[in-house]
């Protein structure tokens, strides 16, 4: 089965986040790693190859710096990637990312399984995986936490909410949008990091595909949000913080 | 007069609390815009029509057996049978499993932008300007379209539910739903006869900051045991296997509210927070001081969960 897997390297959010004249974050303070639910869909993808044989290729769209954790997935075992290096993809939207990704793929061939993570951590839109889906005339299922192929019949579990899912029937060629926990993400092995050196990684510009779309939307500003609510901070270093906390639990909040 | 249209979500015959939150939304935006708020129904019988008529004043109904479950080629299909028999400016879909399945394409469909995954919406020089969170809440961002038209998704919680009380008119829609290529062959539960710890007084929630499962065992576990209450966790210690999944609290698990939630080492992001934050007290430990849930927490600590919760035991 050929499998494309589409990936995005994103900041950790556990960084700390400083915001350039309202347009952009300062990445000089930033970590970048691969987006978690990314990781998912990889994993996903490598364990229907160890089944069923084929291929598993890495699409992403990012600067240089993005690189690095294309070939983090090579060294999980996937087999070759495509790079979207390209500042107008960068500026452009998400439907001018899903349009360069969606073209990228086409440029493959015969891919018959496309899977993305359900969002980024980053921009939290869910929509590009949707998207490429109706830009290749395909099925797609969103939010899936389980997954089985038989020939060109693939069925899979939408998580719903309270703990139910949906079983959906569908066929390839299908866009899906794999959930968090749908597996346990394997880590490199060192021969496997050695290998993802060497392994093929074509870096490209938009129009090498022949994409052109232009934006739909509009970024405005970002901000740090002001919450009008601020939790009471107890101050002093952990014994004195708990012990104070405990005291306002048992006798300000009574809830102990 | 031009309409602000929301697609109504429904489940088992009943209308979801999202889409009565879409319902107060479509009022304010429209009346900002000078646009009439009106609610796509789509349902094999229009039944449903009936019951959302209660809490906007037109409702469009697309009947269709193709209907009868949701599906991402039916509701895309539907609406924008809807959008182009009406003077439709904007559509509003609630940011859920169904809405994250179909927002996007409809947007494509319609030829026109989206924004998704709201908190918020201002008009601004006759134009809606969405406020959505970015890199797990932290940071906020401003985004409209360039197209004439709009779709947008609000995430659970952004309005307040309308009550009922109207009696809005319902109009049928007829629209041709082609092949629908995704077939629901049935809906399972996936924690039936598992813990339930939505009865609790005292929920100790853990999150990705406690590491790894047997850290989480060692230091959550006791401590709800302790205070006499139920342990907890937020999806990421859940997706790793450190406990079960019918102790996830948050979107896709349990919604709690007990009287005192002491969340550790969960960043709180908005998935978790819809599933507690009615908590009648909340105690949030983090490394973090930026941490979404500081702000919705009544008392906070910033330090190491490690040294704090050992010596919350200490004192208890």
């Amino acid at each position: 089965m050929k499998i494309v897997v589409c990936l995005k390297q994103v900041p950790d959010m556990e960084s700390k986040f400083k915001i350039i004249d309202e347009k952009k974050i300062d990445e000089s303070q930033i970590a970048f790693k691969i987006n978690d639910f990314d990781n998912y869909a990889v994993e996903a993808a490598l364990q229907l190859k160890e089944k069923l044989g084929g291929e598993v290729v890495i699409v992403s769209a990012g600067p240089a710096r993005a690189q690095k954790d294309v070939r983090q997935a090579f060294a999980m075992g996937a087999d070759w990637g495509i790079q979207i290096d390209d500042p107008a993809v960068e500026a452009g939207d998400n439907y001018v990312i899903a349009e360069a990704l969606q073209k990228a793929i086409a440029s493959i061939g015969d891919v018959e399984l496309v899977l993305t993570g359900v969002q980024a951590e980053d921009d939290q839109a869910s929509v590009t995986g949707v998207m490429m889906a109706h830009l290749m005339d395909a099925p797609h299922v969103t939010n899936v936490v389980k997954l089985e192929v038989n020939g060109k019949d693939l069925t899979v579990n939408r998580e719903l909410a309270g703990g139910k899912n949906e079983v959906i029937n569908l066929s390839i060629p299908a866009v899906l949008a794999i959930q968090s926990g749908i597996n346990e993400p394997r880590y490199p092995t060192l021969p496997g990091i050695m290998k993802a050196k060497k392994k093929r990684l074509d870096v490209k510009k938009a129009a090498d595909f022949g994409a052109s779309a232009a934006a739909k939307t509009e970024f405005i500003k970002m901000f740090i949000p002001v919450s009008e609510h601020k939790a009471e901070i107890i101050q002093g270093d952990p014994k004195t913080a708990a012990a104070t906390l405990v005291n306002k639990l048992k006798n300000e909040a009574k809830v102990l | 007069m031009a309409k602000i249209l929301i697609i109504a979500e429904h489940f088992d015959g009943k209308v979801e609390d999202s889409t009565l939150e879409l319902c107060k939304a479509a009022k304010s935006l429209a009346s900002a815009l000078g646009a009439e708020p009106a609610a796509a129904v789509f349902s094999k019988d229009g039944a449903v029509a009936n019951e959302v008529a209660k809490y906007i004043p037109a409702v469009f109904s697309v009947e269709d057996a193709n209907l009868e479950k949701y599906s991402a080629d039916g509701y895309t299909a539907a609406a924008k049978a809807v959008v182009e028999s009406q003077d439709v400016k904007g559509v509003l879909i609630a940011h859920s499993y169904y809405g994250v399945d179909f927002a996007a394409k409809l947007a494509l469909a319609l030829d026109c932008g989206i924004v998704s995954n709201c908190n918020k919406v201002a008009v601004e020089g006759g134009a809606p300007v969405f406020t959505r969170n970015t890199y797990n809440g932290k940071i906020q961002e401003n985004k409209k379209v360039k197209t004439d038209k709009f779709v947008a998704t609000f995430e659970k919680g952004a309005f307040d539910m309308e009550a009922a009380g109207g009696a809005g008119a319902v109009t049928k829609v007829a629209a041709t739903i082609g092949a629908v290529r995704t077939t629901v062959k049935e809906i399972v539960e996936t924690m039936a006869g598992a813990v339930d710890i939505s009865q609790a007084k005292v929920i100790v929630a853990g999150g990705r900051g406690l590491k790894d499962g047997d850290k989480y065992k060692d230091v959550i576990i006791p401590l709800a045991k302790k205070v006499g209450g139920e342990y907890a966790a937020s999806r990421p210690v859940v997706d790793s296997g450190w406990t079960e999944a019918a102790r996830q609290v948050g979107q896709s698990g349990k919604s709690v509210t007990p009287d005192l939630y002491i969340a550790a080492g969960i960043s709180g992001a908005i998935q978790h927070v819809a599933g507690m934050k009615g908590s009648k007290c909340i105690v949030a430990i983090n490394k973090d001081p930026e941490a979404p849930i500081f702000n919705i927490a009544t008392y906070g600590i910033v330090g190491d969960l490690f040294e704090v919760i050992p010596a919350m035991m200490e004192n208890l």
